[in-house]
């Protein structure tokens, strides 16, 4: 009970503290720059618990999810042909170092010629950032395949689709959820600059024109909201992971006792 | 049920040139349970995974219930020293042993029958829902023997399967192999440095020379069907024969054929 307590008290402990710091610190600013975050957070009830939750953050939030699902597929997709043919791998290097190495913030301009400046351009630059690490971890983690298990497969006559699916992706999970964690790091970032460069609705959108119409409290209540948004994501990303890879970590787990 | 002939195993590559097996010739009868032992670093390994069709050899034939093998031969079950690492650690005991049965498309409830028969005959029946990981060493290969089980294969491979175990348990697991092929009548090929397990195990010991690999002496092992570690260890003939053995492995290792 009082270890349950102690954790808690480390996981919250430093929140609460920086909390109760920039509540007092701000309490009686002056600064129009700096509002006392009392006021920070009457904006943020009164900004986002309305139409906006509908207009503006659901479609950033629908817009990452795709984004963020098709990067996904496409990067364990390609991941698990290029992490098994040799050749497509000799292939295709080369030019995934080149593509991997652009900011994807700079294809936004591009995207918006090609695709112009609705939700589809904005997937688009999510997917264009959010696919590296999914794909790149994919292929090492299809290459690592033990070779023993592979043999298992091949004398009980286990392949194709069974095989592409209890064995290849199974023990290349570890490395996908790796490449998906980082992944949705990246998506949350591009989903925001997608929205800043050219957009009518969204969160990222609206941070600008909150900073531009000089609406600094609303636009601090939005950095919250981010922030927020971004911590939900990663728990809910932390619960899948611990249920995708329970056979790992316990795996690990044993491996790391004192034999 | 099992021939194999003039099989022959060269390794090349990196400008090196490794002949592991020179010439190879024996057969294995229906039912039959024969033990391979030689030398360390004789080839035992690659004969076992070029009979299991892992692995092409360079010359020679071998067939595996009268047809030829060019890859892995259905009603081939293959059990691996290393048994950490050939079970599926994301699959439980239970999903383990029912994959490749999935795989084959054998039907749901004769699948379950066959796992629980299989689980069962090697003393597991209460683990089918731990991971391979939570078990010690000398169970997870009786999951992997519990997995060829149910398979039903009508050959049976195993590469120095107890070999990573603690004496005892592999006296133990020595014990249920011998009462698995007698209760399924499997064909059993089971490849082993150590002697006396070898002479202990089978019906047949054949000795394999130091490479370039040939068959030094086939020797039939005329202990009787019921053994067990006492009294078989014990027995007269059975220190005769693993004597003779021994002798056999050692000249084979001065590479020159003796006369014991």
């Amino acid at each position: 009970m009082s270890g349950a307590f102690r954790r808690a008290g480390l996981v919250l402990g430093l929140p609460v503290v920086l909390f109760v710091v920039w509540w007092f610190a701000s309490y009686d600013s002056k600064d129009f720059y700096r509002p006392p975050l009392h006021k920070i957070l009457e904006a943020f009830r009164d900004t986002w618990f309305g139409e906006r939750m509908v207009q503006d953050v659901l479609p950033s939030l629908i817009r990452l999810g795709i984004g963020y699902a098709a990067a996904l597929a496409v990067g364990v997709t390609l991941g698990v042909a290029i992490g098994s043919a040799r050749w497509l791998r000799a292939l295709l290097e080369p030019v995934l170092e080149f593509l991997r190495a652009i900011p994807p913030p700079v294809l936004v301009p591009i995207v918006i010629l090609l695709a112009g400046i609705e939700d589809r351009m904005k997937v688009i630059v999510i997917v264009s950032g959010a696919v590296w690490p999914v794909l790149l971890n994919t292929v090492e983690g299809v290459r690592a395949v033990d070779e023993v298990l592979a043999d298992t497969c091949r004398s009980y006559r286990i392949r194709g689709l069974a095989r592409l699916r209890h064995l290849v992706l199974r023990s290349a999970s570890p490395q996908i959820m790796t490449g998906a964690r980082q992944a949705l790091a990246i998506a949350i970032i591009l989903m925001v600059i997608s929205e800043m460069f050219a957009a009518n609705n969204g969160l990222g959108f609206l941070v600008v024109q909150f900073q531009r119409s000089f609406q600094v409290t609303e636009m601090w209540s939005g950095v919250l909201l981010l922030g927020l948004i971004g911590v939900a994501l990663s728990l809910a990303f932390r619960f899948v992971d611990r249920r995708v890879l329970r056979w790992y970590y316990g795996l690990r787990a044993v491996e790391r006792q004192p034999k | 049920m099992l021939a194999v002939r003039g099989l022959r195993k060269v390794y090349e590559g990196h400008g090196r040139r490794v002949e592991a097996i020179g010439d190879l010739t024996f057969t294995v009868g229906a039912g039959e349970f024969a033990c391979v032992v030689g030398p360390s670093g004789c080839g035992k390994t690659t004969l076992l995974r070029c009979v299991a069709g892992l692995l092409p050899p360079t010359a020679g034939q071998i067939e595996v219930d009268g047809r030829p093998v060019s890859g892995p031969p259905r009603g081939l079950a293959l059990v691996f020293q290393e048994y950490g690492r050939s079970l599926f650690p994301w699959l439980r005991v239970r999903d383990n042993v029912e994959l490749p049965l999935r795989s084959a498309r054998v039907p749901r409830g004769r699948r379950r029958d066959l796992v629980s028969e299989a689980l069962a005959s090697v003393g597991l029946g209460d683990v089918h829902h731990a991971y391979p990981w939570q078990l010690s060493g000398g169970m997870q290969q009786r999951v992997a023997i519990a997995r060829a089980v149910a398979y039903q294969p009508r050959v049976l491979l195993m590469d120095e399967p107890f070999a990573a175990v603690d004496a005892q348990t592999r006296a133990d697991l020595e014990d249920l192999i011998r009462s698995v092929w007698q209760r399924f009548g499997v064909t059993l090929l089971f490849v082993t440095h150590d002697i006396d397990e070898a002479v202990y195990l089978g019906q047949r010991v054949i000795m394999l020379s130091a490479a370039p690999t040939h068959v030094a002496e086939d020797l039939p092992i005329d202990l009787p069907v019921e053994r067990d570690q006492l009294t078989t260890r014990a027995d007269a003939r059975f220190t005769e024969l693993r004597g003779h053995v021994y002798a056999q492995i050692q000249a084979a290792k001065r590479a020159e054929p003796s006369e014991v």
